[in-house]
């Protein structure tokens, strides 16, 4: 199975979701791969704590895959290249982490040929004979690698494929988020410009909210009666816009707590940060745990 | 115990590559158009007159090849039914055949050009196609399909497409054509092949033209057999095209028509459809067995043929 | 001077195992030419050959640069309806010219790479068989695509039973004494060497695929055992990750079966060391029992479920 993470904006914690996501479902015991299509800004090594590869890979790069620069790109095993020796041994029953990363110096594309396209395809038909999931990170909001993306799946038909939208809990985030996907020259509206079937694909659409404060969260315990209250009273507001814009409840596949780790320093969060230096949150581990079981449960995507 | 040798065979695992019947020469008496037909017969006789002399001449430079036996000459025309057909083959042939006679020319083999493309459900034009092999530029290694311009093909590396790649990198230069095989200087040939229209496709004149010299030299096979047979003439000749057959043999006496060699003695006006059809032809890769079964064959008969197909082609522009 | 080819072999990219027929269409990937088929001892379809024209450096240990120019020979099949091989190679001569000659000329000898100036046939072969830099002759590229074209054939329902990655097997043939040498490199990655007597012919080639076939069908069956981690979870789950190899792999070892019996002795010596079909059975006995296990475990937990109701 691709998924495509994507967001309205940036700043949106699309892709330290999207690498917290495929890592516990290789904890799982599925095989997965990550591929950095964030090309203007591929920083997946980072989150991997790949210090070679942090801000994408000199050789090898999916850049230069798709610009036909290098026939293969490259791969990175995380269990075994990872700087963080708590990622390094793979825990027993876990699938294969595999990243592939940007190319470091990269842009954004330009263009779309058909050749580009063609590379895509061939992609990721290659990497869904041996993996369970891929994990595709998109970028941010409109773009030649969204375009590309949707034109590659159309040539694909028997491979299954899920959309992600990231979007933080704010009026101007729910707005964008649903621009996004059903605005003009949105994923839909391109989508079906391609060759896909509109009601199919929005089938295949769901939101995931990141960075969300729950009005009832343990960090707001110190807040007085009146900040409260007021909080309560925005998050319903937010609520009743994203049920309007329907990005609400029955369109959204999980939602991710805040968490200092993610906003101070995007990285994976493994079980110890949570039980043993305790600098995590359980409840974000089980955001990620659920979501990964989620995005594979058919369940979850019933028409809406 | 002593072993026993066991021998097992499958018939779907064999491959079987029928052989053809060869003359020595196949000489393409002419090439016939509309535009020629329109102009009228007188236009037809000339043409005849100038290409006797070249029909003695090769047919003695062979009996010199072949001494003691009999030189395998055989004659053929082509009639364009594909792009603009015209009159019909009860009106046209006996012309044809008449003006020939007048210059002591027997026309041995009568072929319709759109059989080049289809017949007898045998599309060959798109069995020639699927044996093109890229002429590689140099730095092709392998490692992406070969490029290509949908129904083009060209003798060496278009110049490259202008045009930024990525945002905010730099752009692509113009830069010259170059021909693959250059001596010093490039001569850059870029061949249309067939165009679409309306989902139908039509094939490029040079195109056809190069699946009739492959035809003529017996090169061609498809499912292993031989793609098209010729078939004697009736007495009377239809009143449409689709009823004749693809290649008619019109004298019961002729030899092969297929042939080690060919010979097509041309008006100068085609002198750039030849070069788009060697350029073609230059890049169809024949099935090993078929080449190695025409090379035995001609060496047995002590005739030593060129390796490269290409050389086997030969032309007089008159 | 040498041969060298390269062997990628994976899983069809079908829920089950495909008949004949649509093997014959799956591979029919020229006009005018029969896909051959064969039926003993196991079914293999194969597609005509095609070629690829080259003009590049090729790989040399010494770094030296040799350019070859000429064409590959490549090829697609499908072993058992089930495991599909894209393999291509390469006949490497000397030219007897100092410069490109007209495409014709290379044509005429397909198969071949005409390589100019000085060139050590063991330059090469080590070059090929450790890792090729990118800008040289990518016999792997090829090969893939062979295999790509396969698995994106609409006839497949890409629904395949189980995940699993293709392995390449990169292989270099001289004329001499004969030998062999198969080397294990990554996950993924086999180079073999065969010293062969007498003249090169195809039925080389036919030896390094059966045992890149070969080769990848004990590596998958590896990877289904231990991600079935038999003892660390459940019987009756384990034996269910099980079970795809019985349905899909168990039957496919057939060693040699189209392997010439002027080579079989080098499959053989294979077999003795390291020993492929003892590995192999030793395996399948592992699987059987742990399936057979699990039955037993069922069956008496059916009846003492059956005795607690009477």
């Amino acid at each position: 199975m691709l998924i495509f993470a994507i967001s309205d904006k940036g700043g949106t914690g699309r892709s330290v979701t999207s690498t917290n996501i495929v890592y516990r479902h290789a904890l799982q015991g599925n095989d997965v791969c990550y591929l950095d299509f964030d090309f203007g800004s591929p920083t997946a090594g980072a989150i991997f704590s790949v210090s070679s590869v942090a801000r994408g890979t000199k050789t090898g790069g999916l850049h230069e895959y798709l610009r036909g620069d290098c026939a293969e790109p490259r791969r990175i095993d995380i269990w075994s290249e990872s700087d963080r020796e708590g990622l390094r041994i793979k825990p027993p029953g876990a699938g294969r982490l595999v990243l592939l990363p940007g190319t470091e110096g990269g842009g954004e594309l330009a263009t779309v040929d058909e050749e580009m396209i063609s590379r895509c395809v061939q992609l990721f038909s290659r990497l869904e004979e041996e993996f369970d999931l891929c994990m595709v990170d998109v970028s941010a909001g409109r773009s030649f690698t969204a375009e590309m993306v949707l034109k590659a799946t159309v040539r694909l038909p028997a491979i299954p494929f899920r959309w992600l939208v990231f979007h933080r809990w704010t009026r101007q985030h729910i707005i964008a988020a649903d621009g996004l996907v059903t605005g003009a020259d949105g994923l839909l509206d391109v989508g079906a410009r391609v060759g896909h079937d509109a009601d199919m694909l929005r089938d295949r659409i769901r939101f995931v909210r990141t960075a969300v404060l729950e009005p009832d969260a343990a960090e707001l315990v110190g807040l007085r009666d009146e900040q409260r209250a007021w909080l309560s009273a925005c998050d319903n507001d937010l609520r009743e816009l994203a049920r309007r814009h329907k990005v609400g409840r029955t369109a959204m596949l999980g939602k991710i707590p805040l968490d200092p780790v993610l906003q101070w320093r995007e990285q994976l969060i493994s079980d110890e940060d949570v039980l043993a230096s305790k600098i995590a949150n359980a409840e974000t581990t089980a955001a990620f745990d659920d979501l990964a079981k989620k995005i594979v449960d058919d369940s979850a995507w019933e028409g809406l | 115990m002593t072993s026993v040798n066991a021998t097992f065979g499958e018939v779907a695992a064999e491959r079987r590559i029928a052989s053809a019947p060869f003359s020595h020469v196949s000489i393409e008496l002419g090439h016939l158009y509309m535009e020629d037909f329109e102009a009228g017969p007188e236009r037809l006789r000339e043409q005849f007159r100038r290409v006797a002399p070249w029909v003695r001449s090769v047919r003695a430079s062979w009996q010199d090849r072949v001494p003691g036996r009999r030189a395998r000459v055989s004659t053929c025309f082509l009639i364009d039914d594909y792009f603009s057909p015209f009159s019909t083959p009860a009106e046209l042939v006996p012309m044809v055949l008449d003006a020939a006679a007048e210059s002591d020319l027997t026309i041995d083999y009568l072929a319709r050009e759109s059989s080049c493309a289809e017949s007898d459900g045998v599309e060959l034009a798109r069995l020639v196609e699927d044996r093109l092999v890229d002429d590689p530029a140099p730095e092709t290694n392998g490692s992406r399909p070969p490029v290509k311009e949908t129904g083009w093909l060209s003798n060496g590396a278009r110049s490259p497409q202008v045009g930024a790649v990525q945002a905010m990198g730099k752009a692509q230069r113009w830069a010259p054509p170059v021909q693959n095989a250059k001596r010093g200087h490039s001569i850059f040939v870029d061949v249309e092949l067939w165009d679409e229209a309306a989902g139908r496709r039509t094939w490029s004149c040079p195109f056809l033209a190069a699946v009739w010299q492959l035809l003529r030299l017996g090169l061609l096979r498809s499912e292993g057999r031989l793609p098209l047979r010729p078939v004697p003439r009736e007495d009377a000749f239809p009143g449409d095209w689709d009823s004749l057959p693809a290649v008619v043999q019109l004298n019961p006496a002729a030899t092969p028509f297929s042939a080690y060699t060919t010979l097509s003695v041309l008006s100068p006006r085609f002198l750039p459809v030849e070069l788009a059809v060697r350029t073609i032809l230059s890049q169809v890769a024949v099935d090993a067995d078929v080449l190695r079964q025409v090379a035995a064959r001609s060496e047995s008969e002590g005739v030593r043929l060129e390796e490269e197909l290409v050389d086997r082609i030969s032309y007089v522009f008159t | 001077m040498l041969v060298m080819g390269e062997v990628h072999t994976g899983l069809l990219q079908n829920s089950g195992e495909i008949p004949e027929s649509s093997a014959r269409d799956v591979l029919r990937l020229l006009a005018g030419e029969t896909v051959r088929v064969s039926r003993r001892p196991i079914a293999y379809a194969v597609s005509p050959d095609r070629l690829t024209g080259v003009d590049c450096r090729l790989p040399a240990a010494s770094q030296s640069r040799v350019r070859g120019v000429g064409t590959v020979v490549s090829r697609s099949s499908i072993t058992g309806g089930r495991v599909v091989q894209g393999s291509s190679y390469a006949h490497v001569q000397r030219s007897g010219s100092d410069r490109r000659l007209a495409w014709s000329h290379y044509l005429a000898r397909p198969g071949v790479i005409e390589v100019f100036g000085k060139a050590r046939a063991e330059d090469l072969a080590d070059g090929f068989t450790e890792d090729p830099p990118a800008d040289c002759l990518d016999l792997g590229a090829i090969s893939a695509r062979f295999m790509d074209t396969v698995q994106a054939s609409p006839l497949l329902d890409r629904r395949a039973p189980f995940k699993i990655a293709r392995a390449r097997l990169r292989w270099v043939a001289r004329t001499g004494e004969p030998a062999i040498r198969l080397t294990l490199h990554s996950d993924q990655v086999r180079t073999l060497r065969i010293v062969h007597e007498g003249e090169f012919t195809p039925a080389v080639a036919d030896l390094c695929e059966d045992l890149a076939l070969h080769d990848w069908l004990l590596t998958a069956l590896l990877v289904i055992i231990e991600r079935a981690r038999v003892g660390g979870r459940p019987g009756p789950e384990a034996a269910a990750k099980l079970a795809p190899a019985v349905d899909h792999l168990l039957h496919l070892w057939m060693p040699a079966a189209r392997v010439d019996d002027a080579l079989a002795p080098f499959w053989e010596s294979l077999d003795r060391r390291p020993g492929f079909t003892r590995q192999w059975q030793s395996l399948v006995d592992r699987v059987r029992d742990q399936v057979a296990v699990n039955t037993l475990a069922l069956l008496s937990a059916t009846a003492d479920a059956g005795r607690r109701r009477q």
